[in-house]
């Protein structure tokens, strides 16, 4: 209850629960568009056939396929929000040495390229590095490349890598104003050499930041359909593609098996979230 | 800071961000080139493929209902967002964190999974919604909501609602009167912040679009992926002059926002 | 009948008293200050006034109107908030002249009223400024003319020179008396400064744990406290429990007392003290504080510490720790307080 509520006294009991009026609208269709549809997904997950079963979630585990799928997901995910948090982190560290206008415009430039996602990226790493892409054909002739290939897992990964950046780099930067200059300044009077002060005090301090931002990249990657079906015409089989064949494809529609592959998804966002979290209320509290 | 730590602070920061910048940059050179092999540069320079796109009426067309199921979309959010902010900071100020779980939802679950609840629900709907623009335009609300409602919730906290209001209604001002004489306009900056990032946003948005609506209503997105099998050159174009859109939209996001701090 | 009534006024949140049993007067043109510590209710009361909360029981009347359950729009009550509360997408002038739209006044009127006000508080030339282009002085004084230029009947002033800095807040009290006296207006102030408070008052209303403790004039507030409550929370009284008292002073008195610091006397060689309401003790500084015009010294008497305080005259009359001394303390002075 709110300590001042401005209510009239005398005034017409309903008046009271007019402000309430005015959370209907919202309420409905934020419920219509975002809630129905999680628990449409939750509870169809368990019919089979019109009857209440686990049916689709043995059928998951017994599909290589379907697991494929999955354990593609998780590889892609894991190393692209690795590596591009490593990447992040340290365009992070580098950025806040240089001068406020160097700065701003690298952090306007980050968040316009974060932007760059999705099919537009997708053609666009097509075009360079595709089959026939200006710098594919350009490296190769200097016998470069090896056996990249931009439709496999490790051009993929390159992509991923690519929009996880400067998302994690967003992520990061406000992070990096724990790091005061002091506290380094202060280290190295006491003889910490550069590695001691990241070892000891950095890295420390950065834990949370970095944590919580890699459990993001985690789940940005995962979800992620739009980049992977643009570039590989939904050829390469990922969990979100796996998801959206059964429900929109042009052969079997399974509805009820695409929302148990949802469910578990989500999951195993709600696990790995659960670890993050665990791990960062262990470690350093800022 | 000496010197040989600046350059290499200097060449890391460079070097990522050109790495950032090499598809755009290359996208960029090949919409404006004729034709480019294995070569350093390409052949030559020309206009055609914008002129290409920007005469194509399929283009437009597709330009123009992206435009109408993201205008249309921001403003369904903002008459539902608006009025519901000020609910809750003015009368429920504890429900602010109940909301701030809420609107991580369309952030924490992933696209593919809300549509395919969505895609179910809607489809025998009486009024056709599944392979409709409204659909989407209901959907992108819970998009733009978390941007909108972090935006705005930071301009409440930055003014004094609640003396505003008292001295308002002192004054003889009555509730509706305080928040669009003096509410409203304070929330312009941040209002207008989170509109354009998540018009960014929404333009950009290509889940939804194909697995609810696909080619029958034909959006940006969808018409770009299309496009595929056409010419490199063609698409580079249609790249970049979505990315040209993006960058308006950015920049101008960063712009509201920078000046209401 | 006086201009405002209160009567019996009661609030609470949920299991918690806010206030209760809250009765006063207030005349016209009267200066009234809600003093009190933080928490005491002295707030609420106040948005009570305003109608900005409602009550649970009692009754408020001004004018010879009831307008307990009056909304805030129509109670005719002006209030300056200590977070200023300027509309910040709104000139000085748009924002003094706020109030007069609400009520209809055309622009031109409106403006014109709203000048004069901006002059009163001597801020002419400042129309066209944001409220964040002022310093906080200069808000606080455009809240004011807000406030004051729809003619209130009674205007209510939250703390509101509390997040200024002591120069500004020493000038702008001084002018809001002034302007308080000028116009003639029925003025409530809140705050927790005993000072502030009995510049300005009329009278005070002294107030603790949601109760008026003691209400009347600022120097008989300071002078005659009525419990433990006030002697400490508006000086820095002596406290000395009855046994040591009558002991001392040879009294027969069931409370303690209280001795202002500035009611006890250092001997003077030479001087003449009237013995029937003079009492002496023999002392030994502990040490002092230099307050500028004053020093207050700690002083023991017989195992118990006194804060006395003494004009600053002269360094060469500084007492060391260690001297000894005599006290004198004036028997009419010695004031019995209630626990």
């Amino acid at each position: 209850m709110s300590i001042t509520k401005p209510t009239q006294q005398g005034t017409f009991t309903l008046s009271k629960y007019k402000p309430v009026l005015w959370l209907l609208p919202f309420i409905a269709f934020f419920y219509l568009f975002q809630i129905a549809p999680m628990i449409w997904v939750l509870i169809n997950s368990f019919i089979y056939d019109g009857e209440w079963t686990i049916e689709n979630y043995s059928e998951i585990f017994d599909s290589a396929f379907i697991l494929q799928g999955f354990s593609n997901s998780l590889w892609i995910s894991f190393w692209s929000s690795f590596i591009g948090l490593i990447l992040a982190a340290i365009l992070v560290s580098s950025l806040r040495h240089l001068n406020s206008r160097i700065r701003d415009a690298i952090v306007a430039f980050t968040n316009m390229s974060s932007n760059f996602s999705g099919v537009p990226l997708a053609f666009a790493f097509i075009i360079i590095l595709g089959t026939n892409g200006a710098v594919t054909l350009l490296l190769r002739q200097w016998g470069l490349l090896g056996d990249f290939d931009l439709y496999s897992k490790s051009g993929l990964l390159a992509l991923y890598i690519y929009f996880q950046i400067p998302l994690g780099a967003l992520l990061l930067y406000p992070a990096f104003d724990a790091l005061k200059k002091d506290a380094y300044e202060a280290s190295q009077l006491l003889g910490a050499s550069s590695r001691q002060y990241w070892m000891k005090i950095g890295l420390p301090i950065l834990s949370p930041a970095l944590l919580g931002t890699f459990i993001i990249l985690f789940a940005n990657a995962i979800g992620a359909y739009a980049s992977v079906y643009a570039l590989t015409n939904g050829n390469y089989n990922m969990v979100t593609i796996r998801i959206a064949s059964l429900v929109s494809g042009d052969l079997f529609l399974e509805p009820n098996l695409a929302a148990a592959i949802s469910a578990l998804l989500m999951l195993l966002l709600a696990v790995i979230t659960a670890v993050n979290q665990w791990l960062i209320a262990r470690s350093y509290h800022g | 800071m000496d010197n040989n730590n600046l350059f290499f602070h200097k060449s890391v920061v460079y070097g990522l961000s050109g790495l950032l910048f090499i598809p755009i940059l290359a996208t960029l050179i090949y919409s404006f080139s004729s034709s480019w092999g294995a070569t350093m540069l390409p052949d030559g320079f020309t206009f055609k493929w914008y002129t290409q796109l920007l005469t194509d009426p399929r283009f437009l067309e597709a330009f123009g209902r992206s435009l109408f199921i993201c205008i249309s979309s921001l403003i369904l959010a903002m008459v539902l967002v608006l009025p519901m902010i000020f609910v809750v900071f003015y009368y429920y100020p504890a429900l602010d964190k109940v909301m701030n779980i809420l609107i991580l939802l369309p952030f924490a679950v992933p696209p593919v999974v809300s549509s395919v609840g969505l895609l179910q629900l809607y489809a025998d709907s009486s009024v056709q919604l599944v392979g409709t623009p409204w659909i989407l335009i209901g959907t992108y609300f819970t998009i733009a909501l978390p941007f909108m409602y972090r935006a705005i919730s930071n301009s409440f906290t930055s003014i004094n609602l609640r003396d505003l209001v008292d001295a308002a209604h002192l004054l003889g001002a009555s509730t509706t009167k305080a928040y669009l004489l003096i509410i409203l306009p304070n929330l312009k900056k941040g209002l207008l912040a989170s509109t354009f990032l998540s018009f960014s946003f929404l333009l950009g948005e290509f889940v939804f679009a194909n697995i609810l609506v696909g080619t029958r209503y034909e959006t940006l997105q969808i018409y770009l992926y299309n496009m595929r099998q056409t010419s490199g050159h063609f698409t580079s174009a249609l790249v970049m002059t979505y990315f040209a859109f993006i960058f308006v939209c950015t920049w101008l996001a960063t712009r509201f926002s920078k000046g209401n701090e | 009948m006086s201009y405002v009534k209160v009567s019996q006024l009661a609030k609470h949140f949920g299991d918690v008293t806010v206030f209760e049993e809250i009765d006063f007067t207030i005349e016209k043109g009267e200066f009234i200050t809600l003093l009190g510590p933080s928490g005491c209710g002295k707030s609420t009361l106040l948005r009570s006034l305003a109608g900005l909360n409602q009550v649970d029981a009692g009754e408020i009347w001004v004018d010879q109107e009831n307008i307990t359950d009056t909304a805030p729009q129509s109670r005719e009550i002006g209030m300056v908030f200590q977070s200023y509360a300027l509309f910040p997408n709104m000139t000085v002038l748009d924002n003094v002249a706020f109030g007069l739209k609400m009520k209809g006044i055309n622009k031109a009127k409106a403006r014109a009223e709203a000048k004069s006000m901006i002059e009163l508080v001597e801020l002419d030339g400042k129309e066209q400024f944001y409220p964040r282009e002022l310093s906080g002085g200069q808000r606080q004084r455009v809240a004011l003319a807000r406030a004051l230029v729809v003619k209130p009947r009674i205007l209510l002033l939250d703390e509101p020179l509390s997040a200024l800095d002591a120069k500004i807040r020493k000038s702008l009290r001084l002018q809001i008396l002034k302007i308080q006296r000028e116009l003639n207006l029925t003025t409530v102030f809140v705050t927790h400064d005993q000072e502030e408070a009995m510049l300005l008052s009329d009278r005070i209303f002294l107030m603790n744990e949601g109760a008026i403790v003691q209400q009347g004039k600022p120097e008989d507030i300071y002078t005659k406290p009525v419990n433990e409550f006030v002697a400490s929370f508006m000086g820095h009284y002596n406290l000395i429990e009855a046994e040591t008292a009558n002991q001392w002073f040879n009294l027969d008195s069931q409370q303690k007392v209280a001795i202002r610091p500035e009611s006890i006397y250092i001997r003077e060689a030479g001087r003449q003290y009237g013995d029937h309401i003079s009492v002496a003790k023999q002392g030994t500084v502990l040490s002092h504080q230099l307050l500028g015009n004053v020093i207050r010294y700690s002083i023991e008497v017989e195992q118990k510490a006194l804060t006395v305080d003494l004009l600053n005259r002269s360094s060469e009359r500084l007492m060391a720790a260690g001297s000894s001394l005599e006290l004198m303390f004036n028997l009419n002075e010695i004031q019995p307080v209630r626990a």
